[in-house]
Order: structure tokens, then C-alpha cells, then sequence
């Protein structure tokens, strides 16, 4: 077992190293300069700036993604979704920055991620700085902003038609009233999800789950420390 | 040859026969008022401007050192305080668990000066004359004291060459040349300013996740004739400049010699390994890579029984932080890797102490931990470090950037944590059921079996408020050793020493050390847990003059042991 569990610690410690900024050896992707220009071209592409980032994550240049959305968003002060962009880029470099880093890294994200809504009110904002809300701990007070950008993202999207991905305005809303000791409330809510997506795992698992389940779920699902998935290409599946 | 224990406290040994079934459940009772060891301790209070976040920065300093420096067999405790002219305190053993103040007649409650803070002590045997003698660490000059056999000490400061000034928190003594004397590491944590007359507020770290502002580490080599001389540049430590709280010594590679963990705050600890030249060349990057973490403690013992010592490091992990704690399990190739979450000693708060010991004696090395910052009102400090840390352009560094605390509390009432190791791969979190869950202000532990019973006591140092002392009452302990070792070629306390016990049962390695742990010195008497094994078919003692000896120790017994009597 220890050998087991060695092994898995080294692998969780390489991770970590990776986390800390240890030197590593990015590989150049030939293809950062591409993504570049066809985002310069077109800074209010969603889409562009979501391969951009992805390959910027493959790299490990984070603070060249920050430097050029700076760039972009300063260039194009109302192109929302370059400032979305902007927002996710800060979040993509979480997981590489200490404990306090991560907190000035957050909400820089939150930063952008308002000036997007102030510049076009979408479902994909109001989620998102939604859900970022969340991943703040209680005691600094953003659960509540973060419940009422989700409340606003499912009225958004119960006026629109319907998208797989709408599912997760549901779990997350859900979970911040469960954060907020509304369990209540919470279970509504992911009741009212599963009615829409009967399917749905992670609903499952959370009306199933016993509350201490439920509590490590949560916590497990909100760690800071983890890397948030911020491929946002579910928006275009088919 | 092996001497039994003769002092007049052998008689008050008891022996602990109970076979430890495994189940048994680990219990203290707190007796601090009743052992008069309850003294509280303040932090200071600073005036002007700057006066609220400078108490804060400095809150560390409540510190608690155990020896038996009348050599009666029981062992004594020193406790500081840090207020503006409060006293530190020596207290005497006087066997049955009650202390008698005697800081007195001892002269050794000074150090709380106008300009200076006492943060640290530590009792080492510096001329070797076989008294243990003690330091004061400050934010300021350390103190030396000179044990003068009588019960008084005398200040030798001025002579020692000690009297440079840094604002030090850890401090150990350790033989890092093996020439037979002690030797001492300083964990320095503002860089060298005088924090009573500071012209300019930019004295706090740069980042909170990288900074190398702090004071770093200051290395005295002990020349012998009562001299210590600055070697920190020579031994090629001084290229650290990071926030250290604590310093620690342990032979991490196996070869012989003391190497060293430093333990920083807003930034990574640093491993050190020894060359036995006189140098150190660090190896940060290949054994534990960089952090960022708020390093805390550094104490090191080889919790899975494999040969090979392992570091536990705490850091902060509390709702708004969640850092983790650092188990560092040694690899035994020059690695080590990081196992608090699997083992279950990732979480203890605003962690400040943690100490290695075998509360039942069960062969395994058990944890416990203190933690909590400041306990105070009802209002959290924590929205307005957000705030503060999330304002563009903030200078951390400045003094005036930090709000002013007042009475909030921060990461305050934490429940303490001791930790029962479970066969080598995982702990138990035990606390509540020990009796040992208090929610003090912890920051120093000081490991003694202060009653010879065989099992390990402890008291604990508190921030502001008074100190505990806990009596270990676990029942059904199992057996156990305890050695005093006597260096000859080697430095007299015997820091450094390396015993191997081979039971039926199980292979165990004990290390003499000089201070490991925050705020705190254990006592260097070894002790060892044996579970259900009531003999021990070898010990051998590796000592730091590199002397192999092998020596016989009855069960159940505490024994002395001088270098070389064994040939």
C-alpha cells in the first residue's frame, strides 16, 4: 500500500511542481502566433480565444495569454467576449500561483468577467461569473452575487431554447444555495434540473448523496487549488 | 558500557508494563495550574503608526525549551514571554509533576528590552562542561547564558561573539562541522531592522507567495574557549533570504552529517544537505521542489519506520486558505514526496508547532499540532486582508497598506490536533478523545516524559494567554527506552546522535536534536516506544564523532550512556 501510495503522491507532487511554477520546458506551439493574429483580426471571437487559451494551457505560457488579452481588450474596450476571454486567462493561471496569488488571480477574473456583461448581458457571462463566484470561500461574502448571476443566467436560458450545457447553470446554482446552507433550496433546484435533464450524473449524484457526501462533493468540486475546466467548446457541440 | 540511571529521580520511574493491544487510546490530562507551569504570555505592544500590524508580524514569539539543567533527573522547563519588560521563566522539576519558579534567584529573566523582543530559547551545552546553558533568541541580540552549576547563570553574551543584531524566531543548535562543539542556526525572519525605530515602513514581505525580503538564516560556529564566529556566508547559506520560521536539523542522506530544512513564510522552504567540509550546497529543487506556502515548522523523525528521516512542515489551510500541511516522506534517493493529504496530516488550521512523538509507545511516531493565529473578537480580519489584497497596485511591503487589526480575530479558537500514527501509512486524527483539543493560541511544544514514567508529556506555549502542560496518562502504553547520551569526542549533548533499536517486532531510528520544532525544544533525552516488545536484541549508537557503538538498555528504564564507555 505504501508503495501504492507513493507512487500516487509523486505523481500528485509532479503535478504540484508543475502548479508551482517549477522552470519547466514548454514546448513553443507553432501555433500560439496563428491563434494570435486570427484573434487580433477578430476579438470579439468566442471561439478563437477559447482555442487560444486551450493552447496556451497545452504550453504553460499563461502570463503570455495575460499580456496579449491585455493587449487585445485595451485595443478593443468593447469586444465583451475578448474581455470574457481576458477573465478565463487569469483563471487558466490559478493553479500555478500560490495561495495569494490565486486570490488576486481570481478576482482580476472577476474584473473582466463584469466588464464583459457591462459591455453584453449573455448567458455564458452571467454563468460564469456566477460560478466563479462560488469557488470563493464563504467568509468573503460573493456566494449570494454568485446565486443571483446563476438565477439570472437560468431565467436567460429558460427564454432561449434549449442547450445541453444549460444543464449546468442548474448544478451550480444548486450548489451555491447548498454552500449557503440552503439545502433546501438546493434540491429544488437540482430537481428542477433533472426534470429538464433526466440524465444528468452529476444531478444524481447530488440528490442521492448522503450530507457528508454531499459535503466532499462540493468541497471537492469548488477546490481552488484544482484546475478549473474553462474549454468552453461544449458551446458549439452539436 | 551502559550506565543505569542513578539520580534521585530514578526512583521515581515507573514501570509501564501494559502490552499495547493496539487499540489503546492515547490520553492526556491537562494539569498546568496544578504543576504551576500556567504562566501566561504577552505579546508586545508596539506604539506609533505602525503599532497594530507590527504586534501582529511579532506574535510569534511564545516559546517553551525543556532540559534538565541541574542534571537531577527531571526535566526543567524555560518558557518566554515577549511584553515589554515581562520576564521569561525558569521552572524547576521538583518531581510529582510541580515546578517551582526560580527564574530569579537564576537570573535569567531578562530580555525584554525597549528595543527588543524575546522570540525563542534553547538550551545547549556550548563549553561542554556538562550543564546545559541557554540562549535567548530576540528580534534584537540574542542572550547567552552560562550555567554556573549553582543554580544561577551568568551573561556571557558580550564575549561570545553572539551580540549581532537580527530579528530571529527559530533558532537550534546543532554540530555541523563535527568538531565536537555546538554550533548555532538562527532562523531570522524581518531582514535586520530595528523594528522600534523604523524610518521606513517597507520592512514587510514583497510577495506573499515569493518573497525574499526576510532575514534568511545566520550560521555561528562555535571556535571553542566560549567564541562563536559568523559563518553563514562560508557555509553558503547566505544566498537565502527568504521569511524563515523555523530551522531544522536532521542526517536526511544517511551519511553521517547534520543537514538542514528551513522552514519560510510567504515562500519556499530550502533543503540543505551537508558536504562535511564546512559547506552546504542546497538541493531545493531536486528533493522538494519550490512552494509557496507559509512554511511554519520544521520537525523530522522517521515516521514509517523505513530508515530514513521524514520533515513535517506546517503551513496555513483554514477556510479562506487551503494550503495543506507538508509531510515529507523521504524517498531515501535524494527525493522526498509530499504526503500530508494521504496520510491525513494535511489540515490543522493556522499551523504553528508540530511535534513527533510516541504518545503510546507503540513503536510508531505519532503528531501533535498546535494552530491559531489570534483569538480575539467577534469580527473576522479576513475581509479586510481581502481587500487590502486585491487592491491594484498594493504594496505589500508597506506597513500602511495593512489594515489595522484592532480586535478581530484571525484564524483564531483552533482546535489543536494530535495525530495517531496507524502503522506507518496513515494517521488518526485523535485529539478530542486524547483531551488535548484545546483552543488556545498554540505555538510552541516541548516533549519531556517530566514524571520518568516512560511516557512522553508535553507543554504546550500559547500567544497572550497562559501555557498548558499535559500529562500523558494513556493506559496500556506500550514499552519503552529512554537514553540520556553523553558525547565525549563528540559534543556533549549528543545532538546529532543516531541510535538504531532492532526489536523482534521492528527496526527503529531515533535522532538527537538540538531544537527542531517552532518556538520550541523538546528534551534531548531520547525515547523510544516498543509496542509489545519487551526485549531488544541490539541498539546501536552512531555517534556524531562518527563512533559506532553497540550497548545494552534494560526495557522499561531510563539509562545513561557516555561515548565510548562501551569498548
Amino acid at each position: 500500500m505504501m508503495r501504492r501510495l507513493t507512487v500516487w503522491a509523486t505523481l500528485a507532487a509532479a503535478a504540484w511542481r508543475i502548479g508551482a511554477g517549477m522552470p519547466q520546458s514548454p514546448a513553443d506551439d507553432p501555433s500560439l502566433p496563428r491563434l494570435e493574429a486570427a484573434l487580433s483580426s477578430a476579438p470579439d471571437d468566442l471561439r478563437a480565444g477559447n482555442d487560444y487559451r486551450m493552447a496556451i494551457i497545452r504550453t504553460g505560457q499563461y502570463d503570455r495569454a495575460l499580456a496579449f488579452f491585455e493587449t487585445l481588450a485595451t485595443e478593443h474596450p468593447d469586444a465583451a467576449n475578448a474581455h470574457l476571454n481576458y477573465g478565463f486567462a487569469y483563471v487558466d493561471k490559478i493553479p500555478t500561483a500560490g495561495s495569494i496569488s490565486q486570490v488576486i488571480l481570481a478576482n482580476r477574473a472577476l474584473t473582466e468577467f463584469s466588464r464583459a456583461l457591462e459591455l453584453r448581458r449573455s448567458w455564458i457571462g452571467y454563468y460564469t461569473r456566477g460560478n466563479s463566484y462560488l469557488y470563493w470561500p464563504k467568509i468573503f461574502d460573493r456566494t449570494r452575487l454568485g446565486i443571483a448571476d446563476l438565477e439570472e443566467a437560468l431565467r436567460m436560458q429558460q427564454a432561449d431554447e434549449a442547450h445541453a450545457y444549460h444543464v449546468r447553470t442548474f448544478i451550480a446554482l444548486g450548489d451555491g444555495h447548498w454552500i449557503m446552507d440552503e439545502a433546501e433550496k438546493a434540491k429544488a433546484i437540482w430537481r428542477a434540473g433533472l426534470e429538464q435533464f433526466p440524465d444528468n450524473a452529476a444531478l444524481k449524484t447530488r440528490l442521492g448523496a448522503t450530507p457528508s457526501a454531499l459535503k466532499a462533493l462540493i468541497n471537492d468540486t469548488y477546490d481552488s487549488s484544482r484546475r478549473v475546466d474553462t474549454n468552453l467548446e461544449e458551446l458549439w457541440a452539436r | 558500557m551502559t550506565l543505569p540511571w542513578t539520580a534521585a529521580a530514578a526512583a521515581a520511574v515507573v514501570l509501564t508494563l501494559g502490552l499495547p493491544s493496539g487499540r489503546t487510546s492515547i490520553a492526556f490530562e491537562e494539569i498546568g495550574v496544578k504543576a504551576r507551569v500556567a504562566i501566561r504570555h504577552h505579546t508586545r505592544v508596539f506604539k506609533g503608526p505602525y503599532a497594530d500590524v507590527l504586534g501582529t508580524f511579532t506574535s510569534g514569539g511564545a516559546a517553551v525549551a525543556v532540559a534538565d539543567y541541574d542534571n537531577d533527573g527531571l526535566e526543567d522547563v524555560f518558557l518566554t514571554d515577549s511584553g515589554a519588560g515581562m520576564h521569561c521563566h525558569l521552572l524547576h522539576n521538583d518531581g510529582h509533576l510541580h515546578f517551582t519558579d526560580v527564574t530569579a534567584a537564576a537570573g535569567v529573566g531578562g530580555g525584554n528590552d525597549r528595543n527588543a523582543i524575546v522570540s525563542d530559547a534553547l538550551w545547549f551545552d556550548y563549553d561542554n562542561d556538562g550543564r546545559p546553558d541557554l540562549l535567548v533568541a530576540r528580534f534584537g541580540t540574542p542572550i547567552l547564558y552560562h550555567n554556573e552549576r549553582n543554580g544561577t547563570f551568568k551573561d556571557v553574551t558580550a564575549q561570545s561573539g553572539l551580540a549581532a543584531f537580527a530579528n530571529t524566531i527559530a533558532v537550534v543548535a546543532f554540530d555541523y562541522d563535527n568538531d565536537g562543539r555546538l554550533d548555532l542556526l538562527f532562523g531570522n525572519y524581518f531582514k535586520p531592522v530595528n523594528l522600534f525605530d523604523l524610518g521606513d515602513p517597507h520592512v514587510l514581505p514583497t510577495d506573499l507567495d515569493n518573497a525574499a525580503n526576510g532575514g534568511g538564516v545566520t550560521l555561528w560556529r562555535n571556535a571553542g574557549g566560549g567564541r562563536f564566529e559568523d559563518a553563514t556566508a562560508r557555509a553558503g547559506l547566505a544566498r537565502h533570504t527568504g521569511w524563515t520560521l523555523d530551522v531544522g536539523h536532521g542526517d536526511f542522506n544517511n551519511d553521517g552529517l547534520p543537514d538542514i530544512y528551513l522552514a519560510c513564510d510567504y515562500g519556499t522552504d530550502r533543503l540543505f544537505l551537508n558536504n562535511g567540509d564546512g559547506t552546504f550546497r542546497e538541493v531545493t529543487a531536486k528533493a522538494i521542489g519550490f512552494d509557496t506556502k507559509k512554511g511554519m515548522n520544521v520537525d523530522v523523525a522517521d515516521y514509517d519506520n523505513d530508515g530514513w528521516l521524514d520533515v513535517y512542515v506546517t503551513n496555513i489551510t483554514d477556510e479562506y486558505m487551503r494550503e495543506c500541511n507538508m509531510l515529507w516522506h523521504n524517498n531515501g534517493d535524494g527525493t522526498f514526496t509530499d504526503v500530508a493529504r494521504e496520510t491525513g496530516t494535511c489540515e490543522t488550521g493556522w499551523g504553528w508547532a508540530a511535534k513527533f512523538g510516541d504518545f503510546d509507545n507503540d513503536g510508531w511516531t505519532d503528531l501533535f499540532v498546535v494552530n491559531g493565529l489570534r483569538s480575539a473578537g467577534p469580527e473576522t480580519y479576513i475581509p479586510l486582508m481581502l481587500d487590502m489584497i486585491v487592491k491594484p497596485g498594493v504594496d505589500f511591503s508597506d506597513l500602511r497598506s495593512w489594515p489595522a487589526i484592532g480586535n478581530r480575530t484571525w484564524s483564531g479558537y483552533q482546535r489543536k490536533k494530535l495525530f495517531r500514527n496507524a502503522g506507518g501509512q496513515a494517521f488518526q486524527e485523535v485529539a478530542a478523545a486524547a483531551h488535548v483539543d484545546n483552543d488556545r493560541d498554540g505555538r510552541g511544544i516541548g516533549l519531556g516524559d517530566f514524571d520518568n514514567d516512560g511516557r512522553l508529556d508535553w507543554i504546550q506555549s500559547d500567544a497572550n494567554q497562559a501555557a498548558l502542560m499535559f500529562h500523558n496518562v494513556t493506559r496500556g502504553a506500550g514499552h519503552w527506552i529512554e537514553l540520556k547520551l553523553i558525547g565525549t569526542r563528540s559534543n556533549r549533548d549528543a545532538v546529532g546522535a543516531r541510535v538504531t533499536f532492532e526489536t523482534p517486532s521492528r527496526t527503529l531510528i531515533r535522532e538527537v536534536n538540538g531544537g527542531n520544532g517552532y518556538a520550541s525544544q523538546s528534551s534531548t533525552r531520547m525515547h523510544v516506544g516498543l509496542g509489545a516488545d519487551a526485549v531488544v536484541r541490539a541498539i546501536r549508537i552512531r555517534w556524531p564523532s562518527g563512533l559506532v557503538e553497540r550497548v545494552a538498555a534494560p526495557v522499561d528504564r531510563i539509562t545513561t550512556v557516555r561515548e565510548g564507555d562501551a569498548r
